[in-house]
């Protein structure tokens, strides 16, 4: 169905499923989804990028943290048509070539999960940190992930991860 | 969610235009979409404000005072060094509000506009008076959050971290529909629900928020901001205090104090600042302040503690604009 | 030969005794010289690549083609009879495939009831109906258009209404039952005679799991095999409450949790939405998902029972004389309650003892267990009151407790310890923290209006595990190993230190081994719960590597000629008078053969007590202007056996620790009383901890192995580390500020009331 064209020109989309192009790790990909659908499930249900979790849906948990644009939002809160021709980052975009993230190496040095379901939300936000805060302190990193619940409890190591990983991305 | 549809208009004029009834303005989407799938709110038509030219970021022109864009994101106001330079008090508040991510998502509009967090209004299956019920759940249930102070039928509290602040520098906004443009008072846009108003705020259908502006005279003052939680981060206030005054040879000027979490509205105790002018903010005056803040107080069930914390927490703001 | 032996198991708190079946003979305890190359080595998690990919697949993250949606309807009544269900307008829908509910359901037993839609649903949030649609959105709608015709019935959510007259009676000998007692000596003597004593009364308010995966299940039926994916503790568990409600053998169930986002003791066991989505399953030939949303997490998924808990303690001559404690759990619609006498009852040596504890069944969803439950909300209770005895008597509470904590025998059994160190504890604890820092009274803190304390607590616990539990180690021709456990990693590291063990009793790299578990296709093995994981399971893949290596070395001196006793496995290679050969060479020489060594648990000895002991030193600032509690320091000294992995072992700590402080300062379960439901059910109103609200933690273990434990000389670590937590925090405050706050957790609103009530304010 083409889009309703509004009066004046501007493009009314929905509330059936339409195309929405994004760029997801660098490619871009164009999902059918009604304007309702979060970037979220568009990502985990029809990219099957699952590697972002939904925990509760609601921007009170921080496990659903992708970036867009280079910064970290709850994709749980932003909707996949809100995000038409931006760059969307996941977890499964770090590792290049089989080789590890710094920040995904430093969680793994460091113990920094346990049950791993908050790790992709925590990493992502370290990684947007890391961005422009190269070698961040502790606070910087508590401050970037004060959002991003760990049930686990692996606060302290999550912490030491993020300032290891800056010194390591030194070298 | 329902269903809806979805347009990103690229100037104002088509913005306003597209706001007819049943649709919604979006902006971060951080507490509309929240509000959407609890069922608390059913747009037809989603008009995204972010593709908006001129709504994003702020300038200070000498002499003309602050504006910032409606559609600015909160964590810009909370990174920028000219702007913690110009009004210290926007970083203090930012600081603590909502997570990282939620302030790279929310706007400045979005904040000011965001709707109570009563728990009974959140939960879809209560039809609380607000909702246009008959009853306030709150008044004799789960209150330890709810208001102490100038609340009618309905006891949530005003929300934002960044209101009472910008208030405490008598911060205006500029208001746009298709019917033209105004300004007002950034506090006149708050109204304590009660009778037949069941909102917490005065915008009209159809109109925008688009820029927040603060007085070259009120960015002299000195402002402080402090706010108490549950827990350590990511938590609406259980009460916050923003002060700010005009300190002139120690003494101070233009006192406003304006508190968060603890009335429907964002609470300005006039009284409290008369008492203040003139004064040095010595621990008497600070203290006496403290005490006709909360002056009126009505304590619920479970929410007596806001008392004295609030009063401690009004005597510590103010004082730490001289200490 | 093969045999049947008796065997002494303790499960969160309850001592049993079962019968096993083995065959051979056990190992005996594993060195301890240093020399081991895995053992007490820090090893990063085998899986960990997979977690911080996104690779690692959670029940959540599965999407079968063809799949479908299964929702549930719950009740917004606190207790009501459901007398007609009108489902037309939902299965109208286009894209509904069906519904389930009581009227339309066949007997499907769960947990003492024969169905899983109850005629007359007892909490909010109770299931009344499941509908399956093609996609979640449809089955969500479709949900709102079920019409319920409910009777509503009188209801009591809250503990404390519940034991009052007025309640409605929800079982027909009442809503209170007792569910257990202790008593030894005379402890009304005792507390006639003493010099001092405390009658106190403690609360704890009820605690959400809110494991970040909720509970789910995604079920496929092929017609012959029902194979479901589930988030949980117990594979095995989830197949037997599968057996009983559908009547299938087990031969024709499987179940699989390859990795599971938390569960903290609520997924212990099969749910009622695996049992809705394995019914759609079989009723439509295609997979079936059933993920609960965070609201439902909070409704109907488990909880740790608030409770009321009335303390009396007598002290005569500096010396703790009695302890009467009576304690009362809201069970919601449980059918058990955890005990909190426990640590009453075995921690201390105290002569004169009287406990009782009672189950209060009220209108609120169940409990289930809880890390620890029942023993955290009993040691926050009874660890708070002897700081006020001690205080009482003018004795240091660290002293008092030495005092009682060295009995070398369990209080109730009279079987010795088969191994502790509490005192090792509280040594190494006492120092960490400075305790002689500590002055009654506390100390001035860092600003104005601050005051700062230190404050303890200890912990008892069992953690020995037991029978049964088995293992296989296949060895291929390449050298490669596969282990396979009955156990699944539930986020606490599981696979790496069964790979560990693995590793080190053969001889091969860690690298080597491949651990598979979390698979009810495999031997069995125990439930992920009661600290018990590693104690249970690591002696039987300690066994099966022993098994495996020797049919090794006796393969490798056939191929090589070389008499057995001169052979040696280290590292991977066949080792023979300084040659190495690797062990794919030496078996290349049988390609295609398989080396399966078999391993199982063997029996506690049944005249021991099998517990792990630990103490917490909680330093803190409270700013007594505004009841905030700034929580500095802990530290957590442990006696948990042999450590196997510090590096994971660690992390274990201070996850406990970290839930500890949320259950000591601001988690709490909130429900509205007239309409029975959850205010709080979601994770801003339930504040669990964030990383701001994480201290320094410091974790030093006592590392000495239980040889009279197992093999490996290793104990469990789950539960020890929460245990303790909050009654440290709530001592500390007490010494910081001289007000005692007797219900956790200590919100703003609790400190500042007892801030005023002791007339502080500087
Ligand atoms: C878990 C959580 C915790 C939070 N904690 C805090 C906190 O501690 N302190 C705090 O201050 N806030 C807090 N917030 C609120 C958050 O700051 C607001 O949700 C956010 O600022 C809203 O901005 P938005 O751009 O996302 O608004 P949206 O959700 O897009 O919009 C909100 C409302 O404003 C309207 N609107 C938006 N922009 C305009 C405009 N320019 N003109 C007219 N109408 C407009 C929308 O139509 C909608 O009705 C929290 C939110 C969440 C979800
Ligand atoms: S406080 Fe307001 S929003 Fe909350 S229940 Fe009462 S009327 Fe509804
Ligand atoms: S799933 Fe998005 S914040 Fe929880
Ligand atoms: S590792 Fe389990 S929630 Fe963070």
């Amino acid at each position: 169905m083409p889009p309703t064209i509004d009066r004046r020109g501007a493009a009314l989309r929905g509330p059936s499923a339409v195309d929405v192009a994004l760029e997801v790790n660098g490619e871009r990909v164009v999902v059918h989804v009604p304007p309702r659908r979060t970037l979220l499930d568009a990502l985990r249900e029809q990219l099957g990028l699952t590697g972002t979790k939904k925990v509760c849906d609601e921007g009170t948990c921080g496990a659903c943290t992708v970036l867009v644009d280079g910064r970290p939002v709850y994709s749980c809160l932003t909707l996949a048509i809100a995000c038409e021709n931006r760059r969307v980052e996941t977890i499964e975009g770090l590792a290049k070539d089989g080789e590890l993230h710094p920040v995904q190496r430093a969680f793994v040095d460091t113990d920094a999960f346990q049950c791993g379901f908050c790790t992709p939300g925590q990493v992502m936000s370290i990684v947007a940190l890391l961005r422009t805060v190269p070698q961040p302190t502790e606070d910087d990193v508590k401050r970037a992930v004060a959002g991003n619940l760990c049930r686990c409890g692996a606060y302290p190591n999550i912490v030491a991860a993020g300032v290891s990983a800056g010194r390591r991305k030194r070298t | 969610m329902n269903a809806f549809s979805y347009v990103r208009p690229r100037t104002l004029s088509d913005g306003l235009r597209l706001l007819r009834s049943g649709a919604s303005a979006l902006a971060g989407g951080t507490d509309l979409l929240g509000l959407m799938k609890d069922g608390l709110a059913r747009p037809e038509l989603l008009v995204d404000l972010t593709g908006i030219e001129g709504l994003r970021g702020w300038s200070r022109a000498k002499g003309k005072g602050l504006r910032i864009g409606a559609l600015t994101p909160l964590v810009e106001l909370e990174e920028a060094e000219e702007l913690h330079r110009a009004m210290p008090i926007l970083r203090e508040s930012l600081r603590d509000a909502a997570t990282l991510q939620l302030r790279t998502m929310g706007t400045v509009g979005g904040n000011l506009l965001q709707r109570n967090r009563c728990w009974y209004f959140r939960d879809q299956a209560t039809a609380c008076w607000l909702k246009g019920g008959t009853k306030c759940f709150a008044v004799e249930g789960e209150n330890r959050l709810h208001a102490i102070l100038g609340a009618h039928e309905c006891v949530a509290v005003a929300p934002s971290d960044l209101v009472p602040a910008l208030i405490a520098y008598d911060a205006e906004i500029a208001l746009a529909s298709s019917r033209g443009r105004r300004t007002m008072k950034l506090a006149d846009l708050y109204v304590a629900p009660h009778g037949r108003e069941r909102r917490e705020h005065v915008l009209r259908p159809g109109e925008l928020i688009t820029e927040v502006r603060v007085s070259e005279s009120a960015l002299a003052r000195k402002g402080a901001f402090q706010k108490a939680m549950e827990r350590k981060a990511w938590s609406f206030a259980l009460v916050s205090v923003a002060a700010a005054a005009r300190i002139e040879r120690g003494v101070a000027r233009d006192v406003r104090l304006v508190l968060g979490g603890v009335a429907p509205i964002p609470w300005r105790v006039v009284a409290a600042e008369r008492g203040l002018e003139g004064s040095g903010f010595d621990e008497a005056a600070c203290a006496e302040a403290a005490d006709r803040a909360l002056q009126g107080a009505a304590p619920l069930r479970d929410n007596g503690y806001k008392l004295p914390l609030a009063r401690e927490l009004v005597r510590r703001t103010l004082r730490s604009l001289v200490v | 030969m093969t045999r049947i032996l008796k065997s002494i198991e303790e499960f969160e708190g309850e001592v049993s005794e079962s019968l096993v079946i083995v065959d051979g003979h056990d190992l005996p305890p594993a060195r301890h010289d240093g020399g081991s190359p895995e053992i007490g080595r820090s090893r990063r998690r085998i899986d960990a690549t997979q977690r911080v990919t996104g690779r690692a697949r959670y029940t959540q993250d599965l999407y079968l083609a063809g799949m479908l949606h299964a929702r549930i309807l719950r009740s917004p009544h606190a207790r009501a009879r459901v007398r007609r269900i009108d489902t037309k307008r939902a299965e109208a829908l286009p894209g509904v495939r069906g519904v389930l509910h009581r009227f339309n359901t066949p007997k499907t037993p769960f947990r003492g009831d024969d169905v899983i839609f109850r005629e007359e649903v007892r909490f909010v949030g109770e299931e009344v109906c499941a509908v399956a649609a093609d996609d979640e959105d449809t089955a969500r709608e479709a949900l709102a258009l079920i019409e319920v015709d409910y009777e509503r019935l009188p209801h009591v959510v809250d503990l404390e209404e519940a034991l009052g007259d007025v309640a409605p009676q929800l079982e027909s000998d009442g809503n209170v039952s007792e569910s257990g007692s202790h008593k030894r000596g005379d402890t009304k003597r005792a507390l006639k005679e003493a010099d001092v004593a405390v009658d106190v009364t403690y609360r704890t308010s009820t605690q959400l799991h809110n494991a970040l995966e909720t509970h789910g299940a995604v079920a496929l039926y092929d017609g012959e095999m029902l194979t479901v994916w589930e988030s949980t503790q117990h594979v095995f568990g989830v197949r037997t409450g599968l057996k009983n409600a559908l009547k299938l053998p087990y031969s024709r169930i499987r179940v699989i949790c390859d990795y599971m986002g938390g569960g903290f003791g609520a997924k212990n066991g099969v749910g009622k939405y695996t049992i809705v989505a394995s019914l759609f399953a079989m009723r439509f030939g295609k997979a079936v998902r059933c993920v609960l949303t965070r609201d439902e997490e909070n409704l109907a998924a488990g909880n740790r029972s608030a409770t009321l808990q009335q303390l009396r303690l007598g002290a005569k001559g500096g010396r703790i004389t009695a302890i009467e404690h009576t304690s009362w759990s809201n069970s919601g619609q449980g059918k058990w309650i955890a005990n909190p006498t426990g640590p009453t009852n075995t921690l201390y040596e105290v002569a004169n003892v009287n406990t009782r504890s009672y189950k209060v069944v009220t209108n609120a969803g169940s409990l289930s267990a809880f890390r620890a439950p029942g023993y955290v909300e009993g040691a926050f209770a009874l660890e708070s009151a002897i700081d006020e005895l001690a205080e009482a008597a003018g004795v240091d509470p660290l002293t008092l407790r030495r005092r009682h904590a060295g009995a070398g025998k369990d209080p109730i059994t009279g079987n010795r310890y088969s191994d502790k160190h509490l005192l090792e504890c509280y040594r190494i604890g006492a120092k960490e923290i400075g305790w002689d820092r500590r002055r009654a009274g506390g100390t001035r803190g860092s600003a104005p209006h601050r005051r700062r304390g230190i404050g303890m607590a200890s912990q008892i616990w069992g953690g020995g595990g037991g029978p049964p539990a088995y293992a296989t180690v296949h060895v291929d021709p390449d050298g490669s190993v596969v282990l396979t456990a009955g156990t699944q990693d539930i986020g606490t590291g599981t696979r790496t230190v069964l790979a560990q063990i693995c590793a080190d009793e053969l001889g091969v790299e860690l690298d080597d081994v491949r651990v598979q578990i979390g698979d009810s296709a495999g031997p069995f093995g125990p439930m992920s719960a009661g600290s018990m994981t590693l104690a249970s399971v690591g002696p039987a893949v300690r066994l099966a590597a022993h098994d495996a290596r020797e049919q090794l070395l006796g393969a490798a001196a056939g191929v090589l000629e070389t008499p057995k006793a001169e052979l040696r496995l280290e590292a991977g290679a066949i080792v023979s008078k300084g040659a190495r050969t690797p062990l794919g060479e030496v078996l290349g020489k049988v390609d295609n053969n398989t080396v399966i060594g078999k391993g199982i648990r063997f029996p506690n000895a049944d005249d021991l007590a099998q517990k792990t002991f630990s103490a917490q030193f909680a330093e803190v600032e409270v700013d007594v202007r505004t009841g905030e509690i700034f929580v500095e320091r802990i530290v957590a000294a442990l006696d948990v056996g042999r450590i196997v992995n510090p590096l994971t072992a660690a992390s274990q700590v201070e996850g406990g620790v970290i839930q500890g402080i949320g259950f000591a300062l601001s988690e709490e379960r909130i429900v509205d009383r007239a309409l029975g439901r959850v205010m709080s059910g979601n994770l801003e109103g339930y504040k669990v901890p964030t990383v701001k609200d994480v201290p320094t933690i410091v974790v030093k273990f006592v590392d000495r192995p239980d040889r009279r434990a197992n093999n490996l000389g290793a104990k469990g670590l789950g539960e020890p580390p929460i245990i303790p937590t909050a009654a440290a925090i709530a001592n500390a405050v007490a010494n910081a500020t001289g007000a005692r706050v007797r219900h956790s957790p200590l919100t703003r609103a609790r400190v500042l009331e007892a801030l005023a009530l002791a007339g502080i304010r500087d």
